[in-house]
């Protein structure tokens, strides 16, 4: 098996989508563990993480591994729900995101959720222009580790701001942390907002993520 | 070559760009000048004006900004911020005699936000009607589709020319919004294409300018093409190409890039003609080529 996991990790890492689905699809017909299948993705999506922070790698390569990944995992979800006896399988954690009230953007949005989500994470996606109130309403429903506010206008600042303060006045300032995003965002608005820090990619976010809940591969 | 029906706002008044946060962070309303003067002789027409967060915190600061630009430049400004009472002490600011009686810009109002049309009141100005969201049920929506774009703007023309107050078309802008080709795997970037050749074509919008933030469409990708050319100035002259003709005729950019139209056979001009009809992971594979030589 060593020869075809090393080739999945390959065919991954260098775009090879093809042949990507062919040998996860191989692998697992050999009868090869699904959590050793998922576990070379993550091998394969760190190295293109990699390449991304030296920008060897850009969001095009970022995205399109997270399509392949998709796929396999689509093929494995049922083997493994099978193994676990119908359960879902565990997370790593759990993320309360949404693009703040006032701004309607959700293209980054959605990279970070589909990024964070292949990351092992479980997210609570509250859409665009999202009120305050349901913000709230989802993290003490959902009792999550991270909230994410995204927001690509410059009025977003002040709803970020308005947000997070919001979520210390209900009392949860102390037991989740925040990140934001997108556009124009930088230290100085993360600390306008009160957020706890920012990332400038879908990368930085998952970074953040595992820094915080302290899961990594 | 440029292109030859094609207005430019200059961009650059926006902490956005970095070098201009730093101008706003020691309030250098010196180097604020110069900024306006360089673009001014670049050839813009229009000069924006955005000073981020400290538009809505800092009415002095913004008011300072406004008086310094219209000291040395006479070209008229354009504000950027959807927000009626920064929009007022804009507009208040504004001194048409400085700009020769020309009218400024308001940038922007969108239909999540009708109330800023009042904002003629205070005095006559051309405005960037945002095309890319829509009011539905009471709150608002992105447009995904060429043809929500297109009835968004039509909308949005109709309303402001039957309004009270006193508008030409030719002071109407619709804003299509060209989004970051590096993610596009929704076919966002031929939508906005689709919806200037509609507006364009629509015999009730003639007179009506069309525009877009061109700087967003390079967005997280590498600076160099595979040819070796600039790829953001290419894929922004790859997209003018295209979209000029059809009568998107406004530009906020910056004057000093070399805007002008791309042979059929341009590297990057050819790649993006193929990337238009793709979407999902085809369109993805298809703008790697942009960088990557196969």
């Amino acid at each position: 098996m060593g020869n075809k996991a090393d080739e999945l990790v390959n065919a991954i890492a260098e775009m090879d989508e093809g042949k990507a689905i062919d040998l996860a699809n191989q692998m697992l017909a050999e009868g090869i563990d699904p959590l050793e299948v998922l576990r070379l993705c993550r091998v394969a999506m760190n190295i293109v993480g990699e390449r991304f922070e030296k920008q060897e790698y850009f969001l095009p390569e970022l995205m399109m591994a997270g399509d392949m990944l998709e796929q396999i995992g689509a093929i494995v979800k049922p083997l493994l729900m099978d193994q676990a006896g119908g359960e879902e399988p565990e997370t790593l954690g759990t993320i309360v995101l949404g693009t703040v009230h006032g701004d309607l953007h959700d293209i980054g949005k959605n990279i970070v959720t589909f990024m964070l989500e292949l990351n092992g994470f479980k997210v609570i996606d509250l859409g665009i222009d999202v009120p305050i109130e349901k913000f709230i309403d989802a993290i003490e429903e959902n009792q999550p580790q991270v909230v994410a506010l995204s927001g690509f206008l410059t009025l977003a600042f002040d709803s970020m701001k308005e947000t997070v303060e919001a979520i210390a006045e209900a009392g949860w300032r102390d037991k989740v942390k925040i990140m934001i995003g997108g556009g124009q965002i930088d230290e100085q608005v993360t600390n306008y907002t009160g957020a706890d820090a920012f990332g400038k990619n879908a990368m930085e976010a998952v970074s953040l993520c595992n820094e915080w809940i302290g899961g990594a591969t | 070559m440029t292109f030859s029906n094609l207005t430019i706002i200059g961009e650059r008044i926006n902490p956005g760009f970095k070098s201009t946060e730093t101008l706003f962070t020691n309030d250098d309303f010196k180097g604020i000048q110069e900024l306006a003067i360089r673009q001014a002789n670049a050839g813009a027409a229009y000069l924006n004006v955005n000073c981020g967060r400290r538009s809505k915190d800092d009415p002095d600061f913004l008011k300072e900004v406004i008086l310094s630009i219209q000291a040395v430049v006479d070209i008229p400004l354009s504000f950027d911020f959807p927000n009626v009472e920064v929009q007022e002490l804009c507009l208040k600011t504004y001194d048409i005699e400085k700009a020769k009686g020309r009218k400024p810009i308001v940038n922007s109002i969108a239909e999540t936000r009708w109330e800023m049309l009042e904002l003629a009141n205070i005095r006559p100005f051309k405005v960037i009607l945002m095309a890319s969201e829509r009011m539905e049920d009471g709150r608002g929506k992105p447009n995904k589709l060429a043809s929500e774009v297109f009835e968004t703007a039509q909308r949005m023309v109709n309303t402001v020319m039957k309004s009270s107050h006193d508008f030409n078309k030719e002071d109407l802008i619709v804003d299509v919004s060209v989004s970051a080709l590096a993610a596009d795997t929704e076919g966002l970037t031929k939508m906005a294409i689709e919806a200037i050749r509609l507006i364009g074509e629509d015999p009730d919008m003639q007179g009506v300018h069309i525009m877009g933030g061109l700087s967003n469409i390079g967005q997280q990708l590498p600076a160099k093409a595979a040819d070796g050319s600039r790829l953001k100035l290419q894929l922004e002259n790859a997209f003018l190409t295209m979209a000029n003709p059809l009568g998107f005729d406004f530009l906020l950019g910056t004057p000093w890039k070399e805007y002008g139209p791309l042979p059929e056979d341009n590297y990057v001009y050819r790649i993006f003609t193929e990337v238009l009809d793709l979407s999902g992971i085809e369109a993805l594979r298809c703008i790697r080529k942009f960088y990557k030589a196969v």
